[in-house]
């Protein structure tokens, strides 16, 4: 009958997404890489799949992501990775709560997280830092910019492009007369945690009020724009004329392109310092002398007169105790690979992100770090 | 005089009604057609087959995890919706039926961002099912239960008594009478409760963003422990970003999207107007 | 008589069970979310009582500093949680909606009902029921791309140089993510719902009274305005309480167009608002990351309020639709 023949057909469909669902399960491990099959070494003991799910920080999501990943899986082709751009704020959280195998964070945890979770391990793989860029069509070169003046712009003290504080910073650039619309990240971010660092090290008002963390109650302005991710940021900062924001360094080239500028920032020692490696890596070594074992450290505002004032290093945050010896094999070997100056933390990979490599006293201590994950 | 100002009250009355329509048709017109017209510039029919990778690549993964999300949904919704609705309008008395109708009423109306609240909660941390297929397939449980309930009690209500009463008076339980007999000529309302509902399903975000979680390769098989992707939350995320190709993905998944719904409400509509014809009565 | 035999009687008993269970299962849904929001909900309850409902700044503290200790919960220095910011942001967004939705809404259903028949007739109200079809993100979608920009640049300053004397309409043009692209996007959304249901109370309507009207020398707007529209009222009452309950709980259409603003109440029209749905789905993540739970907690709250509030209104709009005992009308 009639009836009948519909059952037929909704049969039929759903046989034929069984199908191709079963198709694309096959499929999915060659489909996510055209690459050749591997040829090196290093081949990984396990036979069976591992999974590796990632999550977290948008700074390293480009180096994670477009880099890391397809390398990897050439050389491992029976490691599956899966990477997503959501915040460092839920890189922490997810990595916590087991959701994922490994949280990407340019935040280091905070004491009273690891006292309620001491399991947890916090592994620099990277040095990286942070930009103020800006829309201001017909502004060319870099602006001036110290942490006092961002936090007023912030606040809402400061309302205009041509206020006379940041007029005397920048003589003789003609600024316009247009409100500032700063933008914010809406969620967890670990840019968020840098930039307030920045802001709470540079004002003793901001520091008093607001703090730093990869959330905080930002100041109600209604010129306020929030955007998630590093992505949303610098889409907001194209779409939006007249606007301000920071954003992580890996993300540069993609902005500039968008035609957005970057300003030089005011260091600890008075000077106006542009982001480049130079300047990084000036503030590296001064940062890198103090390093905790475990780890967790700011490198804001490092002294020196060529030190540039964001910088971090890129986190990732594990358990130290694994659910089983081949995930906790697995990730041990991706993680050193990851920190190796001839593989992960070569040049071919950290200078499209305009990253720096791990100092060897820094790597020495990862590399004890990353020894402890059992499985 | 008045004769006159009356009319002209009356023609502006009807005037402004009308404009009200067109305006409802202009924004209908506007949205589907900018979201199609920038879908259809965006799609490729290769999208249907390469999974999501990084910026850009295609939708399949999603495709297939909307579809397993809401498999799993109906699995649940479906036996429960069905059975829950056939005790309502069969079995219950009327007051139990009332409570029933007022309960399924009152859980359609919790927002769907409580319900993945819960869904995150109770089945991604309290039972440690993590991001998976099965957290997100039970919070759309959530979402379609009431509706298929809802539909299957009024199709139900609909077929006259007289056709159970001829059952029985045959030497039925209430049970054969209705498995045999009472089902047929509700079947099409059924029918179209369980199509909208998936409809439904498919559109959902919100219950998804913290059960489902996101994943660029094709969903496997596990129920548990394995985050899947799905369509809704390419056109959510990568709407935002400053890449051209990931902004088309999620133009395209829109389309997508639209696509789907599209033809279910057509499906919907045969069905509607198919078992109208055959019983004679004129079209709803 | 024939004998129903004992193996049809068990089936009938095991299949009765078996529906039951099916009906119930909404109960028992309803009661673990229910339950769940509200003990998640307690130690927020506890710590802010009733400045929940009128602080402004939604802080989760100092999460690197360390945890204090207030009305005996521990949550980071510096945390108050006030959502007035969420309930101001939805409650004015969905009115805005109401605004919009109801006038245009009865205008639809009046020529759905009233004007258009046949062919066409079916065409055109299928084409409304396709808009109650349309996923949310697809309304975002279409929101960002198309209505955002069409308000900072027109809609905006129109509003302005006409209205601009009254102070919501005047002020800063913004960015066009704002309370009048949520409420218009909302607004989209509950169009469907108040027009269908109005639609088929105004066929309710019995003929008699209509041709009535008609008949003592009423042109037919008046028809309309004096003898179906007062007819229909407590079932159209119910339809927009309905609508405004939808509008209150829709998340992802607002989350992309509203702007999402903390700790500011919008000053006009134009201002990017927060409303308590999106705020949940944007903030749940970066929730977690407070050692004391406090955040969740609070979110909790957020989530229990708007439940309630939500209810409360469906609630008043079914109470309000029930079927009649008068003359006929059957509100669906």
């Amino acid at each position: 009958m009639k009836l009948r023949s519909k059952w037929f057909a909704g049969l039929a469909a759903v046989a034929a997404v069984g199908v191709v669902a079963g198709c694309g399960t096959s499929n999915s491990s060659s489909s996510t890489q055209n690459a050749a099959p591997s040829n090196s070494s290093q081949q990984a003991a396990s036979v069976a799949k591992v999974t590796l799910t990632e999550t977290g920080s948008s700074l390293l999501y480009p180096l994670f992501n477009a880099q890391w990943i397809p390398a990897y899986h050439k050389l491992h082709p029976d490691v599956q990775m899966t990477a997503a751009s959501t915040g460092s704020g839920t890189g922490i959280s997810d990595a916590i709560a087991g959701t994922v195998d490994i949280g990407a964070s340019d935040a280091y945890m905070a004491d009273a997280q690891i006292q309620q979770h001491p399991d947890m391990l916090n592994i620099p793989v990277a040095i990286s830092a942070q930009q103020i860029m800006y829309n201001l069509p017909g502004v060319k070169g870099h602006l001036h910019l110290s942490g006092e003046v961002l936090a007023e712009i912030y606040e809402g003290k400061i309302q205009y492009w041509d206020d006379a504080k940041i007029k005397a910073l920048n003589p003789g650039v003609k600024l316009p007369h247009q409100v500032i619309k700063p933008v914010v990240r809406s969620d967890g971010s670990g840019d968020t945690f840098l930039f307030t660092q920045y802001l709470s090290k540079s004002s003793a008002a901001w520091n008093q009020n607001y703090g730093y963390g990869t959330t905080i109650s930002w100041p109600g302005l209604q010129t306020e724009i929030g955007a998630k991710g590093n992505q949303g940021v610098v889409a907001a900062l194209a779409k939006t004329p007249y606007s301000i924001g920071y954003v992580g360094i890996s993300w540069l080239d993609k902005a500039v392109q968008q035609g957005l500028g970057y300003a030089a920032l005011e260091n600890k020692a008075g000077k106006y310092v542009l982001p480049t490696s130079a300047t990084i890596q000036a503030a590296a070594q001064e940062g890198v002398k103090n390093v905790p074992a475990d780890e967790r450290i700011s490198l804001i505002d490092e002294p020196g007169a060529n030190s540039y004032p964001i910088i971090n290093f890129e986190y990732i945050i594990v358990k130290d105790d694994q659910p089983n010896a081949a995930k906790a094999d697995a990730l041990k070997a991706f993680l050193n690979w990851a920190i190796n100056p001839s593989e992960g933390n070569s040049a071919k990979f950290l200078t499209p992100v305009h990253f720096l490599p791990l100092p060897t006293s820094v790597h020495a201590k990862s590399e004890a770090q990353i020894e402890k994950i059992k499985g | 005089m008045r004769r006159r100002r009356r009319k002209w009250k009356s023609a502006f009355g009807w005037g402004l009604a009308w404009l009200a329509f067109a305006l409802v048709l202009f924004g209908l017109v506007d949205l589907v057609g900018s979201v199609l017209w920038q879908g259809i510039r965006s799609f490729h029919f290769s999208m249907l087959f390469e999974p999501t990778q990084g910026i850009a690549g295609g939708l399949e993964n999603a495709i297939l995890g909307t579809f397993e999300l809401v498999f799993i949904g109906v699995v649940f919704a479906a036996p429960l919706g069905i059975l829950g609705g056939i005790f309502t309008s069969e079995f219950a008395p009327p007051r139990l039926a009332a409570v029933i109708r007022f309960v399924a009423e009152v859980l359609s109306g919790v927002p769907s961002i409580v319900i993945g609240y819960f869904g995150y909660l109770l089945l991604v941390l309290h039972f440690h099912w993590g991001f998976s297929a099965l957290a997100g397939g039970v919070a759309l449980t959530l979402i379609m239960l009431p509706y298929i309930l809802r539909t299957t009690d009024t199709s139900l209500q609909q077929v006259p008594l007289l056709q159970r009463e001829a059952a029985w008076a045959l030497g039925m339980t209430r049970t054969q009478a209705i498995l045999k007999t009472v089902w047929r000529p509700a079947a099409s309302g059924m029918a179209t409760g369980l199509l909208l509902a998936i409809a439904i399903g498919l559109g959902e975000t919100a219950p998804l963003l913290y059960t489902a979680g996101w994943n660029s390769n094709n969903p496997s098989l596990a129920l548990t422990h394995s985050q899947v992707g799905y369509l809704t939350y390419v056109a959510y995320t990568y709407l935002d970003e400053p890449y051209a190709q990931a902004r088309q993905l999620a133009y395209a998944a829109g389309f997508v999207l639209l696509m789907l719904i599209l033809v279910i409400q057509l499906v919907v509509r045969f069905v509607v107007w198919r078992s109208a014809a055959r019983s004679g009565r004129s079209a709803a | 008589m024939r004998k129903v035999s004992k193996v049809a009687k068990a089936w009938d008993r095991g299949f009765r069970v078996l529906a039951a269970i099916g009906a119930a299962s909404p109960a028992v849904f309803l009661v673990s979310i229910a339950a769940i929001v509200l003990v998640e909900s307690i130690p927020t309850i506890r710590f802010m009582g009733i400045h929940f409902l009128t602080e402004t700044r939604w802080d989760m503290g100092n999460l690197y500093g360390a945890l204090t200790h207030r009305n005996g919960i521990t949550a980071p220095a510096g945390a108050s949680y006030g959502a007035l910011v969420f309930i101001v942001g939805t409650l004015l967004s969905s009115i805005i909606a109401l605004v919009i939705a109801v006038p245009v809404s009865v205008g639809t259903a009046l020529i759905l009902a009233y004007r258009v028949r046949g062919p066409l007739g079916f065409l055109l109200n299928i084409l409304v029921e396709l808009l109650a079809g349309i996923p949310s993100v697809v309304i975002g979608l279409w929101g960002i791309l198309v209505l955002v920009p069409w308000i900072a640049n027109a809609l905006a300053p129109f509003l302005k140089s006409v209205l601009g004397f009254i102070p919501f309409f005047g002020g800063q043009t913004g960015t066009g993510y704002s309370l009048l692209a949520s409420g218009i996007v909302l607004a989209m959304m509950i169009v469907p719902i108040i027009t269908a249901t109005t639609r088929d109370l105004l066929m309710q309507v019995p003929l008699l009274a209509r041709e009535g009207g008609l008949g003592i020398g009423m042109t037919s707007w008046e028809v309309v305005r004096y003898i179906a529209l007062p007819y229909i009222r407590e079932g159209f009452i119910g339809a927009v309480a309905l609508g405004w309950g939808r509008a209150m709980g829709e998340t992802m259409a607002v989350l992309m167009v509203s702007g999402n603003a903390t700790n500011i109440l919008p000053q006009n029209l134009y201002s990017p608002i927060s409303t308590m749905a999106a705020f949940i789905a944007n903030q749940l993540d970066s929730a977690e990351t407070d050692a004391s739970g406090m955040a969740v907690h609070a979110l909790s709250e957020l989530a229990l309020l708007l439940l309630a509030i939500t209810l409360a209104t469906n609630l008043v709009a079914r109470w309000l639709v029930r079927p009649r005992r008068r003359g006929g009308v059957v509100a669906p």
